[in-house]
């Protein structure tokens, strides 16, 4: 580009007008700061979503009985009536370097009831000490604490609490439909309560060790419905699955290990559905500022009318005057992509490692069965950064394009005539 | 179990209906309502006392329970379990609208809430909706008469029952299926909202106890597990029991264990 006239005219011309120049630039550049910011927001809003939607409750992977799905049967454990011996089970499930831990699940519908009031919810049998490495839900309890294995105690959500009109110490009877047919009864001491913020979650579950529930529900020490995995990752969780598969076949029978990507296909589907939009935001974008740009060059060429005049008068051909102009817009198109890279990078790297936390002002969504927060957190992406920068060079190519064959059309005599 | 209950008082009342009109009513005359209505007006007002034994089959497990059952019109009953001995003492109660179940391991109370009604009692393929809604056919459904005519060399009337409107009904539609001969009922068929067969119920050996024509045996089947039933059989039964009133009813009762 140094060797060529053209370019070192083009550059030259862009010192003419500073502050048109400087102003022309800046439209283009808070078009890369707004587009490079708006996705990472959208990416650190589904990747929020992503990882509490699969870190609040499950892991990133269940492994299951090939019949639990979808109705959850208590007889259909892993390994069917004879169990399996778990232990090794969990050791197997941990062995692949990107699982962060294992923890094993026993779920059976019943009753709660406290005084005159019965609630019907899941009952759900953790290991808490494995649990709370898994999973977020009980990391911190807004009461009391976790319960501790052959002392008949549980944990309920706020909103199960509530509605058993309940506190911390009292007393509840639980019932639930046993593996042999009977119908399984104890009460319990509710010792902690949770709060997830999602409404199904504080009013569905409660939480009680999982060997006092295999007691309460009739099954045997090694018959569990669920090993739930979490992963450094959630977008590695498809991978992952297939390494525990194969970590875990050949000793469990018609087990299945399964990732988010297919337990919550909507999240899957919603994460595509934004991605796919970031296409459209630089299409707007640099639409908008497509205009500014040919508005600028237009006016810059018609200013030197009478330069483009002298340069065909004395030979130079009209696609030299258009590569003039291109290059003019090329350099300008550079200037804005630093200016923008010094405006946005700053913002991104604050906003990735201390994002400003808006939940004050709009409280806690509920969205595809996970509770965002809304905070300005951002997510690199440094081809969509990459994208962008070429969309704005793009921008600022194309949008001259027109002013460039303009300029190439003069007619030398009449402009230099004075006509 | 009043729906079961009500089931042999709507026996008894069809039973009587017919020993008043001898000959059955020709179609043009079949007022569904009316036999319905019969049925409940019958059905309301008795008491009656009996022990049943219930067997519950699924594809996990077999279970076998003798009770005891004591029932007042359609609004009370109970229900307590004498065997097996790890659930004797287990009972059931209705009064009016609400239903409890005490529990003698943990010697507790628990309400059912309205949400639970649709839910199994005892791990049978019986509902504890059956123990509320039997008696109120009349009221929460218009009734049409579908088919009178021979089945299987029996003579019967079916009738359909859809929901009203307004109705809090669990069932999209019901086909009920009478003996014309002697107003037994001999099966009904229960479908959800979306038209599909969610189970039947048939009734069958049909013995005088108590001094009335009853249908001994109740067989309820769900229709998506073609293996798996509950039947219910009558061991004796007593009408118009006496010293049996609203008062015996209560909590209290309920927790007796026996």
């Amino acid at each position: 580009m140094s060797q060529s006239p053209w370019a070192r005219i083009g550059m030259r011309n862009l010192g003419r007008h500073p502050k048109r120049t400087l102003l022309t630039a800046m439209g283009l550049a808070v078009g890369f700061f707004a587009s490079v910011v708006l996705v990472g927001w959208s990416q650190g809003l589904v990747n929020q979503m992503v990882e509490n939607s699969t870190s609040l409750l499950g892991g990133q992977l269940e492994i299951h009985d090939a019949e639990f799905l979808p109705e959850r049967s208590l007889y259909d454990t892993i390994g069917g009536r004879d169990g399996v011996d778990l232990d090794q089970l969990l050791t197997r499930a941990t062995s692949d370097v990107r699982v962060v831990a294992a923890a094993p699940r026993v779920y059976a519908g019943g009753l709660v009831s406290s005084g005159n009031s019965t609630v019907a919810g899941m009952l759900m049998g953790v290991d808490p000490e494995r649990e709370v490495a898994l999973s977020r839900f009980l990391d911190v309890l807004t009461a009391g604490r976790l319960p501790r294995p052959g002392q008949n105690e549980l944990v309920v959500g706020t909103e199960m609490a509530r509605q058993l009109e309940t506190e911390i110490g009292g007393e509840l009877v639980v019932v639930a439909p046993a593996a042999d047919g009977s119908m399984g009864n104890d009460l319990f001491t509710l010792v902690g309560t949770y709060r997830t913020g999602l409404g199904e979650i504080d009013s569905a579950f409660a939480v009680l060790p999982v060997e006092d529930l295999q007691a309460l529900v009739v099954l045997s020490a090694g018959r569990v419905h669920e090993i739930a995995v979490s992963t450094q990752d959630p977008w590695v969780a498809e991978e992952v699955a297939l390494a525990v598969t194969t970590a875990v076949d050949g000793d469990v029978l018609e087990a299945e290990v399964v990732p988010w990507t297919e337990l919550n296909p909507a999240l899957v589907e919603y994460a595509r559905l934004a991605s796919s939009m970031y296409g459209v935001i630089l299409v707007i974008v640099f639409g908008l500022a497509m205009f500014g740009v040919a508005n600028t060059m237009l006016m810059a060429t018609y200013e030197r009318r009478r330069e483009f005049a002298v340069m065909l008068a004395v030979g130079t051909t009209p696609w030299g005057v258009v590569l003039s102009v291109l290059y003019e817009a090329l350099a300008l198109g550079l200037f804005a992509l630093v200016l923008g890279v010094v405006m946005t990078a700053p913002v991104m790297i604050w906003w990735h490692n201390a994002p400003p936390d808006l939940t004050g002002l709009v409280g806690e969504i509920e969205m595809m069965g996970s509770v965002v927060s809304l905070t300005m957190q951002v997510e690199y992406d440094v081809n969509f950064a990459v994208m962008t920068a070429a969309a704005l060079l793009a921008t600022a190519v194309v949008a001259a394009f027109y002013p460039a064959v303009r300029a190439s059309r003069v007619p030398p005599a009449d402009i230099l005539s004075g006509l | 179990m009043t729906g079961c209950m009500g089931c042999a008082r709507q026996t008894v009342g069809l039973v009587a209906v017919s020993m008043t009109t001898l000959v059955p009513p020709s179609y043009a005359q079949v007022d569904p309502y009316e036999i319905m209505d019969r049925v409940d007006q019958l059905y309301r007002g008795e008491s009656s006392h009996g022990t049943s034994t219930m067997e519950v089959v699924t594809e996990n497990w077999d279970r076998q329970m003798t009770m005891e059952l004591w029932s007042l019109g359609n609004d009370f009953s109970l229900v307590r379990i004498q065997a097996p001995a790890r659930e004797a003492g287990t009972a059931t109660l209705k009064a009016d609208r609400d239903i409890y179940n005490y529990l003698p391991k943990v010697d507790r109370t628990i309400k059912i809430p309205a949400s639970m009604m649709g839910g199994s009692w005892m791990g049978s393929h019986f509902t504890n909706d059956d123990l509320v809604q039997e008696s109120r056919l009349v009221d929460d459904y218009n009734i049409d008469l579908s088919f009178d005519g021979d089945r299987d060399g029996t003579v019967v009337w079916e009738f359909t029952l859809i929901p009203k409107a307004e109705a809090a009904v669990v069932w999209g539609r019901i086909e009920y299926e009478v003996r014309q001969a002697d107003y037994m009922p001999l099966g009904v068929r229960y479908y959800d909202e979306d038209g599909e067969l969610a189970r039947t119920m048939e009734f069958s050996d049909f013995v005088t106890l108590g001094g009335r024509t009853v249908p001994r045996l109740m067989m309820m089947r769900p229709a998506d597990k073609p293996g798996e039933h509950t039947s219910m059989r009558y061991e004796d039964l007593e009408f118009d029991v006496e010293d049996l009133d609203e008062s015996f009813f209560s909590l209290r009762t309920l927790q007796r264990r026996r």
